[in-house]
């Protein structure tokens, strides 16, 4: 019996083991010393709900942590970045697509001696169901619907009001205004 | 018999299923809030450079950027933050933003998989502000971290 069990789960987990993810990639280099192209079918959940249970209906509408359970080997993946050169996550684009099953296209992030492993930078998602590849970039228009106030020239991280006030109290090294001009003064 | 062992040893591969808690370790951890995009991708310049003072702005706009936020302890292990007490904003959320580059004593549920460590944080048991203070050695990272702006003018 034993053999039985173990030979069905050699036959469930080799194929698995084996699957190239960079295969059909059309992801940009970001030229990151450890990207590897890759594109693969995953369900969106909310990370919270899934360690812990606590599930609301829309993932977190955006504001919490997404994850990307792999079809293929039902692996979980961090995505950490949209498309966008501009500071800005992932949460935001994968939120339409709560609980459901998409394809995504980016750059999987391997560097086990710092702990990276299994994160990821989507660049396009195929919606549940097939259809036009929608590139991953919205994170700013939706920062720019949710903060009229800081509407200007610039990119949204020089406005953001919430950025901007803890600048405004402990300078741009974190350590108070009076360290942070002293120092600018000298170094610049 | 045989039949209903397989179907049993095949649905206990097919798990955990979504939605469905995970077995979290209770742990105490002190450490670092950072920046892990630049963290993990070396974007910015080396492990050391893009933590503390030096990096402090731009893990703002990182955390404001909804990337998320990790907790990298003394011994080098990153925390994937996923929420701080009753906060679950952690993806760009101004409860986590305000500990940017601070060193804070955590007490939080650990929970592994496929190779990341997950953390909810149940308390901040103390915020020590930013102690690793290496702008000295490393500069403002990224440079344009601080704008022309702000540099002393008719110098």
């Amino acid at each position: 019996m034993l053999k039985h069990l173990t030979a069905i789960c050699a036959l469930v987990a080799t194929p698995l083991m084996a699957q190239d993810f960079s295969e059909g990639s059309e992801a940009r280099s970001w030229n990151l010393y450890a990207e590897v192209p890759a594109t693969f079918e995953a369900t969106v959940v909310d990370l919270i709900c899934e360690f812990t249970g606590d599930c609301p209906d829309d993932c977190g509408a955006g504001k919490r942590q997404l994850g990307l359970i792999r079809t293929a080997d039902d692996v979980l993946i961090l995505p950490m970045k949209n498309s966008q050169p501009a500071f800005t996550g992932a949460a935001v684009e994968l939120q339409p697509f709560c609980n459901q099953t998409i394809t995504v296209d980016g750059l999987m992030l391997e560097d086990p001696e710092l702990g990276a492993n299994n994160v990821y930078l989507v660049q396009t998602i195929v919606p549940p169901g097939g259809g036009e590849k929608i590139k991953a970039n919205q994170w700013t228009k939706t920062w720019a619907k949710e903060h009229p106030e800081a509407e200007g020239k610039g990119p949204w991280f020089r406005r953001d009001p919430s950025v901007t006030a803890i600048i405004e109290e402990e300078g741009y090294l974190g350590l108070g205004q009076e360290l942070d001009k002293a120092w600018i003064a000298e170094n610049f | 018999m045989m039949r209903s062992f397989i179907f049993g040893a095949l649905a206990a591969l097919a798990l955990p299923v979504a939605g469905q808690a995970a077995e979290g370790t209770r742990i105490q951890v002190t450490g670092e809030i950072i920046d892990t995009w630049c963290y993990f991708s070396g974007v910015m310049g080396s492990p050391d450079a893009v933590v503390g003072s030096a990096h402090h702005t731009c893990a703002l706009w990182c955390s404001a950027g909804g990337i998320p936020v990790g907790l990298l302890a003394e011994d080098g292990t990153v925390y994937m933050v996923l929420k701080v007490g009753e906060d679950d904003q952690t993806a760009g959320g101004d409860g986590i933003l305000k500990l940017a580059a601070h060193t804070v004593e955590a007490d939080g549920t650990l929970y592994e998989r496929d190779g990341l460590n997950y953390i909810v944080v149940n308390a901040v048991v103390s915020d020590l502000d930013i102690t690793n203070q290496n702008h000295d050695d490393y500069g403002n990272v990224p440079p344009f971290s601080i704008p022309a702006s702000a540099k002393p003018q008719g110098d």
